[in-house]
This record gives structure tokens, C-alpha cells and sequence, in this order.
């Protein structure tokens, strides 16, 4: 490990790199020298989660061993570096428990892609002391991007590395190839000009441009549209490459804000044009729920099988056969979906009303009146109908009631996150989290009543295909008395959620932020 | 982070190759390591060709996070450091009776360590004294290499009693054999009927020239010998350490 950078030189095309090396094996009497050639994989997700958190990650081949290594963006310091058998994509498939722990807290769920591959042809000098001790370590790089002959499109480079508590020697070696060998200093790390020499750019995630107060209703929601529509496009191929589960968990969240905000700021676009997009944004989240839905239970699997008692866990393996089987054909079904015409034709005409001007017969409509107007007034609707049916709800209440005050509060979520530009920052931030801790009641009793009904009509079908053994079909049967046991639970716990939800100092702080009659603290309208 | 000493109140056992050859195999895993050279003749310190010497010497090391930072050198292999060893540590004992809760004392200041090193090995001298409860004290796991011979399964009774009289856990205690010559009749009566007071390892490091030649090439046996029995040895040895963490 090192305490001291990296400090690397660019050795230009005139600079002869084995002259270079040369020179330095005469000026270090002790050293050691020797070659190797490295083909190295820079990994990240899709998108750039490691770059931006200031982090470089790949994985190195040489002849048949492998390395996986994490360093800091800017220092080229080595964080972790261990050998793996294959290519890590997902944080799980980490053993090293730290390194697991970290990548874990920067990607979550996202896997690694390949960003960029790079051949390096490296001669290594070790700076030795009398006892054949390494003081510093100098690396002489030159890149290729295919592999097949050394290209000019990254310059070669001479690598000092440091040995901890050695600083001595680094110091000498570096002031010998700065002031001896005038040896420019490099001015960006070598990912950065491998990504310029792919002609990539980590983009930052994409920020949605702010809704200022000028706006129409009209103007604003073509503002939404884009980026969801962005989103949507950005995800596509992700899914149909099955790089990980949240691209198609981004799209769908991407398909239901643009229904939800269609569904709820009315005479906007002319009723056929809504007509067509709620149509069709309904059948594109009717596409894509097999997949999620499959997902879903792989993604919780592993907690299922924990659910269950020691004895009965084996039994489960059956039904991830069942699930993977199922996925296999859902999502071929999905990405055969995401090539039709009509789909082609969905993403055309959603970009074409991202241009088109509002006619004169809208002149009356939503769509010329100001967007922070028509949004306050709708959200403070959902707000009182939030209210309206959570006061509702009694213990006796069926469960679609719930269900229906969790797409209510979504929908309320939506629109205050939409057009969160119109409030004050921290209020809106406050009246969310709020809103969140109910949603998450909501969200998970409608989870497990999902998985209870689905759990049950997958055992049936697993049977029907003769799938299944008793001893699977009873384990499955063990899972749903379990998360029967937890949906009840977490009903229980809905009375309470909600009376935190309606107490009176947050109903205070959500009447001060929205209300259009409420003047002081809130909007004015 | 994982703390392991290798320890026993005898000499001349193969703490130090154990120490070695397990702290190579961690970080050649991937393991960020550090390995603390304790004992003043500084064996580790030579297998690594790093010099026996630490500034301000045992004393100035116990003051303190930075200084023990100072002294940390990269060894040639990737994920291991160590703190070398120093003549001075002779007097550690006296050193450490001079801080309150001198018992703790190594355990403090490696604890800042934390996030740097995922384990962190120490090479104990074959003591009783203040600096060997320091190193018990400071331990997750204490491994402690045994000669299937009558004197050394006595030692390991004192290490069990010394444990006790500074309340150490003895569930932190695991004993191997090492230096096995199954050639003898003694060794093999030992191994199979193994000491019940303690937790024992399966792993056992055979007697063996390669764990000698350690000194010839300045490196861990798995680096120079890696098919050799004693280089399987010590990766199965860490394979069942591990494990128990």
C-alpha cells in the first residue's frame, strides 16, 4: 500500500521508451527488470456510478491470471487489488468482504459493463536496496486499443509508484525523470484519455431543466416529457442486454410518471393525442410487467429461501428453475416489443409532441394558463383526496381500498416532485419524506399481497406443468403463511402511519405549502 | 478488521514462518494486511528484507496512531505492510507500564487501523509479560503453533492458565500442530489424540526444509514452493483461519 501518489509522465512520440528504460536501469545499479503484457478491462455501470464517486475499476489479464482492481480516480492509489476468476458484474460476486462493502455502497443493485479495453505493453524496473528490498517501482507504459499494434492514440507513459514508508527513493526517482530526463508531467489519469480515446464522456446524471415561473402548462409538461422520454430511450438497451433489473425498473418508473402526468394535468395535448398516449403508455406498462414482476422474485429469492427453516430451503430450488425459465420468455417477449412498429411509432410521436405549438382551440384550455397555477390546483386536489380516502379506510376495508390510496399518494408524489421547482426546496423536501413513510406502509402491504396471490398462482401453474414436487409446493406453502403473517402486520400498522400522516402540525405544514388559499410561507397563486 | 497473534510462550516453534506465510496468503487474496514484526530479534522483519529498526524506537511507537503511520512499510508483496521489528521492543514491557490501562495499550492504537487493513497479524515474542497480555488482549484470534511433543502440550496448559488469570476468553485460542514429523512415534500418539482443552485447527505444518529455505529466499514458502507440502500446508491452515472470522 501506498502513502505517497502515483506520479506519472507522459513520454511523447519523439521519446524513445526504450532508451528511456534504458537509461533508468543505468542510473538504479540494484534493480530488477522485467516485462509484461496486460490486457485490461475498465469496468463501471451504466451509468458511471464508480467515476463519479471517484473511483476506477477493472479487471487485468495476463496469460491466465486475473486481477480485479479498484483505485482512486485521481491518484491511480490501488484500494483494492486481488485476483478473480471472472469478470465481477454485480457487487455480490465479490467475496472480498470491504471491497464487496464499498462497491455495494456506490453501484446498490447496478451491474459493471465493460467501458473500455486496453492492451498494455509494461516493462517494470524495481528499485532495490542492498538486501534486494523494493524502494520504488517504475512502470513503462505503452497502450493500444486493439491489441494488434502499438497506436499513438495514448501516449505512453512512465509510472512511479511509491513503496510506503519509502519515501526517500520515490522522491529521487521522480526529481530523476522530471529534472534529468525532462519528462513532461502527465496532466489527466489514463481512464480519462482512454475514455477520450473512445470518444466517451461520463455523463452526469441527467437533470431535468427547472420549470421557471414563465411557463405555460403547456411548456412545462413538454419540459417533463423530454426527460422522461430520455430516460425511457437511455434504458432500452439495457433491458434488451439484460445488463441488470434497474433499467427496466427506471423505464417503467419513466412509463408511469409520463401516464401519471398525462392522467392528471387535463386539456393540455387534444383528447385524441391524450386518448393514443394513455393507450398506448398503459400497454407499454402492461408489456413490461412480466418482466419486472420476474424480477421481483429472483431479486428476493435469496430472502425467501432465508424465510423458510433450514430443512426446507433445497426444496425452493425448483421454483427459481420455474422463475428463470419464465423470465427467459418474458423478456424475449419484451424486447421483441421494444423492436415493433408500434413501439417505433409510440417514441415518434411522443418526440413530435414534444415540438408541436398549442392551437387556437386550445386558447381556453390548461395548456396556455400558467404551469405553476394548474399544477398547485391539482396537487392540492390530490392532496384532500389523499386525505379523503386514508380517513376512509377502517380495519374492516378491503384491500383494493389501500391499493387505491397508494396509486392516489403516488400520484400526489409525482406531481409535488414534477413541479417541486414552484416551492420552497426544504419544504418540499419535508412534505415528501412525509409522504414517503406512508407510501412505504402502502407500497409494502400491496407487495405482499401481490406476492401472496402470485405465490399461489405460480404453484398451481408449476403443478399444471408438472413441475413441482409436494416437498416444493409445501415450502412454497410455508412462504406464503409467512408473508401472510407479515402483510397482516404491516396492515396493522397502516392506522397509525396514517394518523402520523394527518397529524395536525403536518397537516399544517402541508396547508402553509399548498394550499392556493393559504398565502403566508406557501406559493401565491 | 481481524486481529490475529500468533503466539506461544515457547521458542523456536515456527511462529514467525506461520505469521509469514498466513499474512502473504491474506493479502495475496486481496486482504489489505499488516503485519506487526513484535518480537525484538526481528525474523519477520529479515523474511522480508525490511530493516529491524523503527524511529523513536518501541517507546515512541506506543504514543500514538501517527507514529505507529510512520512506520509502516510496504513489503514487495501487493496488500502487505509491516511494522518492523526494533531492539528496543526488549524494554516494551517497560514502555507500556507506563501508559494507564497498559494492557490495552496495543489494542488502542491499532484499533484507528481499522478501515486501512482488513487483517491485522502480530508476531508475538515467547514471553509472559505485559506486551503478551497486550497482544491477548488486543486479539480476535490467537493461534497458538504446538510440537506434537510432552513439553510443548504443557506450554499451551500455561497459555490456557495465563489466558484466565487476565481474562482472556479461551474461545479466542486455537492451537495447531507444527513442526510434524509423523516419522515419530510420539508425534503421531499426540496428533491423534489431540489435547481437549482447547479449540485445534485440523491443519498440520509438517517439519519441513522448504519452511527453512524461508530464510534462503527472503519469501514466503506459497511464493518459492507453492507446490510443496508445507506450502499447501499453510494455505489450507489459512483456509481454516479464515474461516473463522
Amino acid at each position: 500500500m501506498a502513502s505517497a501518489h502515483c506520479i506519472q509522465f507522459v513520454l511523447n512520440q519523439k521519446t524513445d521508451i526504450e532508451h528511456i528504460f534504458t537509461l533508468l536501469c543505468q542510473q538504479y545499479a540494484s534493480h530488477e527488470a522485467s516485462h509484461i503484457r496486460i490486457q485490461r478491462q475498465y469496468l463501471d455501470s451504466f451509468d458511471w456510478r464508480l467515476y463519479h464517486g471517484g473511483y476506477v475499476c477493472g479487471m487485468d489479464s495476463h496469460g491466465s491470471a486475473h486481477h480485479f482492481f479498484i483505485c482512486h480516480k485521481e491518484t491511480d492509489n490501488s484500494t483494492y487489488k486481488f485476483p478473480l476468476d471472472k469478470v465481477a458484474r454485480f457487487s455480490h460476486d465479490i467475496r472480498h468482504k470491504s471491497c464487496r462493502q464499498l462497491l455495494d455502497s456506490v453501484l446498490g443493485i447496478r451491474a459493471l459493463i465493460t467501458v473500455a479495453t486496453i492492451h498494455i505493453k509494461r516493462r517494470q524496473l524495481l528499485v532495490l536496496d542492498k538486501e534486494g528490498k523494493t524502494l520504488a517501482i517504475l512502470h513503462a507504459e505503452s497502450y493500444s486499443m486493439t491489441g494488434q499494434a502499438e497506436d499513438n492514440s495514448i501516449p505512453a507513459r512512465l509510472m512511479v509508484l511509491p513503496v510506503r514508508g519509502y519515501k526517500k527513493a520515490f522522491k529521487q526517482v521522480v526529481q530523476y525523470s522530471s529534472q534529468h530526463l525532462k519528462l513532461p508531467h502527465a496532466s489527466s489519469t489514463l481512464f480519462d484519455e482512454v475514455l477520450a480515446a473512445t470518444g466517451q464522456t461520463p455523463a452526469a446524471p441527467a437533470i431535468v431543466q427547472k420549470l421557471t415561473e414563465s411557463l405555460n402548462t403547456r411548456e412545462a409538461l413538454q419540459i417533463l416529457l423530454t426527460h422522461l422520454l430520455s430516460v425511457i430511450q437511455a434504458n432500452e438497451q439495457g433491458i434488451c442486454a439484460a445488463i441488470d433489473t434497474e433499467f427496466l425498473h427506471d423505464y417503467r418508473v419513466a412509463v408511469r410518471r409520463a401516464r401519471s402526468i398525462l392522467g392528471q394535468i387535463k386539456q393540455v395535448f387534444p383528447d385524441k393525442v391524450l386518448a393514443y398516449f394513455r393507450q398506448e403508455l398503459s400497454w407499454l406498462g402492461t408489456m413490461t410487467g412480466p418482466t419486472r414482476d420476474l424480477d421481483m422474485y429472483l431479486l428476493k429469492f435469496d430472502g425467501y429461501t432465508q424465510e423458510l427453516p433450514s430443512g426446507l430451503q433445497n426444496d425452493l430450488i425448483p421454483f427459481r428453475q420455474f422463475l428463470q425459465r419464465h423470465w427467459q420468455v418474458e423478456h424475449k417477449q419484451l424486447c421483441q416489443a421494444l423492436n415493433s412498429k408500434r413501439y417505433h411509432k409510440l417514441i415518434s410521436e411522443w418526440q413530435r409532441i414534444l415540438t408541436n405549438k398549442p392551437d387556437r382551440s386550445q386558447a381556453a384550455s390548461n395548456a396556455i394558463q400558467p404551469a405553476k397555477q394548474v399544477a398547485n390546483q391539482r396537487i392540492w386536489k390530490l392532496y384532500k383526496r389523499v386525505l379523503r380516502e386514508g380517513a376512509a379506510i377502517s380495519e374492516q376495508s378491503h384491500d383494493e381500498e389501500l391499493h387505491e390510496l397508494r396509486k392516489t399518494c403516488k400520484k400526489f408524489r409525482y406531481l409535488l416532485e414534477f413541479f417541486h421547482d414552484y416551492y420552497a426546496d426544504e419544504q418540499i423536501k419535508k412534505l415528501i419524506k412525509t409522504l414517503k413513510l406512508l407510501q412505504e406502509n402502502l407500497g409494502d402491504f400491496q407487495d405482499l399481497s401481490i406476492q401472496i396471490t402470485q405465490l399461489i398462482r405460480f404453484a398451481q401453474e408449476m403443478q399444471d406443468e408438472g413441475l413441482a414436487e409436494t416437498k416444493t409446493i409445501i415450502a412454497m406453502g410455508v412462504l406464503v403463511e409467512k408473508l401472510t403473517a407479515r402483510k397482516e402486520a404491516v396492515r396493522a400498522h397502516f392506522e397509525e402511519c396514517f394518523k402520523e400522516f394527518t397529524s395536525p402540525s403536518k397537516r399544517a405544514e402541508f396547508t402553509n405549502a399548498l394550499s392556493p388559499h393559504h398565502q403566508p410561507g406557501g406559493m401565491s397563486v | 478488521m481481524k486481529i490475529v497473534a500468533c503466539y506461544n510462550i515457547k521458542g523456536g516453534i515456527g511462529k514467525t514462518a506461520t505469521t509469514v506465510n498466513l499474512a502473504y496468503l491474506a493479502a495475496r487474496e486481496g486482504a489489505r494486511t499488516l503485519v506487526w514484526d513484535l518480537d525484538p530479534q526481528g525474523a519477520t522483519s529479515f523474511y522480508f528484507r525490511i530493516k529491524p529498526k523503527v524511529k523513536k524506537g518501541g517507546a515512541g511507537l506506543l504514543s500514538g496512531k501517527k507514529e505507529l503511520d510512520d512506520v509502516i512499510k510496504g513489503t514487495d508483496h501487493i496488500n502487505l505492510d509491516l511494522v518492523p521489528a526494533d531492539f528496543s521492543y526488549r524494554n516494551l514491557d517497560l514502555a507500556l507500564d507506563d501508559f494507564k490501562n497498559s494492557d490495552k495499550r496495543i489494542r488502542k492504537l491499532l484499533k484507528p487501523l481499522d478501515t486501512e487493513y482488513d487483517y491485522i497479524f502480530l508476531d508475538c515474542p515467547p514471553s509472559v509479560s505485559l506486551v503478551s497480555e497486550n497482544i491477548l488482549v488486543a486479539a480476535d484470534i490467537i493461534i497458538a503453533p504446538t510440537i506434537p511433543t510432552t513439553l510443548s502440550l504443557r506450554t499451551l496448559d500455561q497459555i490456557l492458565e495465563f489466558c484466565n488469570k487476565i481474562g482472556v476468553a479461551h474461545a479466542k485460542v486455537f492451537m495447531f500442530f507444527s513442526m510434524v514429523d509423523l516419522r515419530k512415534k510420539l508425534h503421531k500418539q499426540i496428533i491423534e489424540n489431540p489435547p481437549d482443552n482447547v479449540r485445534i485447527l485440523k491443519t498440520c505444518i509438517p517439519y519441513a526444509s522448504d519452511i527453512e529455505q524461508m530464510g534462503i529466499h527472503r519469501q514466503p514458502v506459497p511464493l518459492f514452493a507453492k507446490n510443496s507440502r508445507a506450502g499447501k500446508a499453510y494455505e489450507a491452515l489459512w483456509d481454516e483461519i479464515k474461516e473463522l472470522s
